[in-house]
């Protein structure tokens, strides 16, 4: 049992309360976002046993690759949790709000340390987890494993996770000691940002397509063979890659024990040094995390000169709201700089298109064109629903701890609903006409099919504006400390789901005058009304699919704002 | 220039207001008092818009704020008790963006912020980032912008919190121009004190109910005590004598 005085009973208290409250309601929210995680962890169960059941039929080189894929995939998931836990041990360490109170009371640095150490570890490590739970069990079931990998695969991933966690607090310590950590949050989110930028661009330029292609087969194995993965002998993500190693590929077990051994020693070690250095440095680091500069704001007449221009059209109260909008964007480093990453999706998506080889095919080009075409009006709507989840759900969350400022002045709540939902679609539209346009351009598809793929893809941008402004309405979270926490939740899963169904359901009933425009066309024959009444019937269809999609989460957005009664 | 008819809002089971009944005339500063939990944000609140009555009706200036929020509120200003801005704004900025939300002419704006600025003291800070201020400045920022767009009622929370003593001061003596003026203020404060030396009139709310409202010689009238002051009557309406006693231990 625990003491009332022991730092860890507020969070237990919390927990208990918060299950204790969440009645039906909360049960329902479990039993959705279960399922969704259990689809998820699923998905990647499959995608790895099917990778490895490939490498496994290649004789010599088969569990050569699938060593070397497990050791890669290792070290991503070490220094991926070091980089979430800086983030996470500057805002658990320094920026909690219990730190004043805590901090100003006779408290024992040791425990504070432990419970912010276990708090760390949970929230940095367990969608690391969830991610690589599956990978490991494909190896497992690949590999045909006993029970007796699975227990030694989770007794290392103990200390794994351990030595990752602390070395990640220990840079967060070193680092809030020198720099505020307001800004280096900031700085440490733009990096973190740009290395998965990297990682993905990276990715796409190695061509992964290239190892369904039989030509290049030979290539890619002497490319991934000849290539020296980046891992040596004291790095840990090595060492649980050999001890696994020796279960999965029959690998020298001489040094398994001392490898466990290794691991264990490590992670305890590490432990307690980081005490000791965390005892000594904490008063000082946080007192560096309490000061603050005098903030300036940068202004451009350009700037104001633009804003004044793109608001024209919208009444004056309007355009006050987009106004404040738009600056706030650009005067906070989590918000701007998901452009970076907007951008890298655009580049790697029309380089797609550029690079297809259409010409290898054995489908007659043209209509391969038109097919492509068409599947691109659903990669497109689920590109805009990506972005649309970051850059217009949680435009209303936004408004945060301020948002009494819009509630008690006459400026209606439907009224900045649509002024959200206004300046959203625009951004939105733009991107969609930019993914639409160029990547027909590059497929070379005919005039009727880039005016109904750009407009198809319009009409849904309309439609996921609405959802995403809707859910984020719905469900909103105003108190946030990173802009990107905020459609990581109940809300930006469900509209996740529902931009999914709805993106699928305008392609699915826009496949029947798709088929029936090209067949005519490659027949060289008119359309028989029979066919032209199939056609109106779908394109009604969409419409009234569109049309509530547009209204129903608006409408809901709205009506849960207004009888929202807490901040 | 504000009426409470009839004004209840529960939670659940709990009643926080139960069944309010009052007006203010125009001019009039009137200092709303109540323990902790008694119902007084709660009411502000429901004047401000923030919150739905769960019965009865709000009228300022003739506009019920249920039926006509925008009209209402068009000749409203609120001052919360937190003051929770767009950090990420100036303050000059902050105020441009509110005098825009009220619909105040463009051409009025620049000189109502110069005007404002100035009275507030805020000369120093008004283009930095609001990030950077500390919670006095931004309470003075908000007190200025609530002003930005000259309404006729100012419904405000705790104004006080925060401020240092010449800020406190400069308050007051706006708030009482104010109200020389014209323009009816509804105050809910903590201080005693400052509601004694401030207020025209005072009502007092425990539990959801009002237990007494009137000017100082009325209270006093009210509860028998002619030399009494009103932390005196304060803690006997509410039934905190004993109160007095242990403050005044503390004091030894």
């Amino acid at each position: 049992m625990l003491s009332h005085t022991s730092l860890f009973y507020p969070r237990l208290a919390q927990m208990v309360n918060r299950v204790r409250r969440g009645g039906r309601r909360g049960n329902t929210r479990a039993l959705i976002v279960g399922t969704v995680g259990l689809v998820f962890w699923a998905a990647i169960f499959t995608g790895f046993y099917r990778v490895l059941q490939y490498f496994n039929s290649v004789p010599v080189f088969g569990s050569v690759l699938a060593a070397k894929l497990l050791s890669m995939a290792l070290l991503t998931f070490f220094s991926i949790l070091i980089f979430s836990t800086v983030i996470a041990a500057i805002s658990s360490f320094f920026m909690s709000e219990e730190l004043q109170l805590l901090v100003a009371s006779p408290f024992d640095l040791d425990e504070l340390y432990f419970v912010k150490l276990c708090e760390t570890l949970l929230t940095s490590s367990w969608m690391v987890l969830l991610f690589s739970l599956p990978v490991f069990v494909a190896y497992g079931v690949v590999f045909e494993q006993t029970v007796v990998y699975y227990v030694v695969m989770i007794t290392c991933l103990v200390p794994f996770l351990l030595i990752a966690v602390v070395i990640g607090i220990a840079i967060a310590l070193c680092l809030v000691k020198n720099f505020p950590a307001q800004r280096l949050k900031d700085v440490l989110f733009l990096f973190t940002l740009f290395l998965i930028i990297g990682l993905y661009v990276l990715f796409r330029t190695l061509k992964p397509e290239r190892l369904v292609d039989p030509d290049a087969f030979f290539t890619v194995i002497d490319y991934l063979t000849s290539l020296e993965a980046p891992t040596s002998a004291y790095l840990p993500s090595q060492w649980l890659a050999d001890i696994l190693g020796v279960f999965l590929f029959g690998q020298n077990a001489s040094g398994l024990v001392f490898n466990l051994l290794l691991m264990w020693s490590t992670a305890a070690a590490l432990v307690f040094l980081l005490n000791l250095f965390f005892n000594r440095i904490f008063f000082v680091a946080w007192s560096k995390s309490q000061e603050s500069r005098p903030a300036r704001a940068t202004r451009f007449a350009l700037f104001d000169c633009l804003v004044g221009l793109l608001t024209k059209p919208f009444s004056a109260r309007m355009r006050v709201v987009i106004d404040k909008d738009f600056r706030t964007f650009f005067r906070d480093t989590a918000q701007w700089s998901q452009l970076f990453l907007l951008s890298a999706i655009i580049g790697i998506y029309l380089y797609n298109f550029r690079v297809l080889p259409l010409d290898k095919s054995p489908i007659p080009t043209e209509q391969l064109r038109t097919i492509f075409s068409f599947l691109n009006m659903g990669l497109a709507g689920f590109v805009i629903s990506a972005v649309a989840v970051r850059f217009a759900y949680p435009s209303i969350s936004l408004e945060g701890l301020s948002f009494w400022i819009i509630r008690s002045s006459p400026m209606g709540l439907r009224g900045l609903l649509w002024c959200k939902f206004w300046v959203n679609f625009v951004f939105l539209a733009l991107l969609s006409v930019i993914l639409t346009v160029c990547s027909n351009y590059f497929l070379r598809v005919e005039t009727y099919m880039m005016v109904l793929s750009t407009l198809t893809v319009l009409f849904m941008t309309f439609g996921l504006t609405s959802l995403s402004v809707g859910f984020g309405a719905m469900y909103p979270r105003f108190r946030y400390e990173n802009v990107a926490q905020i459609p990581n939740g109940f809300g930006g899963l469900m509209y996740m789901m529902s931009s999914v169904m709805f993106v699928g359901a305008i392609v699915v009933l826009e496949a029947l005058p798709v088929h029936l425009l090209v067949t005519s066309a490659f027949q060289n024959r008119a359309l028989s009304s029979m066919e032209w009444f199939g056609i109106g019937i779908s394109f009604a269809l969409i419409l009234l699919v569109g049309a509530i999609v547009s209204v129903v989460p608006m409408k809901a957005g709205l009506r849960r704002l207004e009888q929202m009664e807490t901040l | 220039m504000i009426e409470l008819k009839n004004l209840t809002k529960n939670y659940g089971k709990l009643v926080a207001v139960d069944a309010l009944d009052l007006q203010v005339p125009a001019g009039e500063l009137f200092g709303f008092l109540g323990p902790n939990g008694a119902g007084k944000t709660t009411t502000i609140r429901m004047m401000a818009g923030l919150l739905k009555p769960t019965a009865g009706e709000i009228y300022i200036d003739g506009a019920s704020v249920l039926r006509e929020p925008e009209k209402a509120k068009q000749v409203c200003g609120f001052i919360p008790d937190r003051p929770f801005v767009y950090s990420k704004l100036t303050g000059r900025e902050f105020m441009r963006f509110c005098g825009g939300l009220y619909d105040v002419p463009p051409q009025e704006i620049e000189p109502a912020i110069e005007g404002l600025t100035k009275l507030f003291h805020m000369d120093d800070y008004a283009d930095e980032l609001i990030e950077s201020y500390s919670h006095g400045m931004k309470q003075r920022l908000v007190m200025a912008a609530a002003l930005i767009h000259r309404p006729r009622v100012i419904i405000v929370d705790e104004p006080m919190v925060g401020l240092d003593p010449r800020g406190a001061k400069l308050v007051k003596r706006i708030f009482r121009e104010l109200c020389d003026h014209g323009i009816t203020i509804f105050m809910s404060i903590h201080t005693l004190e400052v509601a004694e030396e401030m207020c025209d009139r005072i009502g007092i709310i425990q539990e959801g109910s009002l237990i007494a409202a009137g000017t100082m010689a009325e209270l006093k009238q009210q509860i028998g005590d002619s030399d009494g002051r009103l932390e005196s009557i304060f803690f006997k309406l509410t039934g905190d004598e004993d109160m007095q006693e242990v403050i005044s231990a503390l004091r030894l």
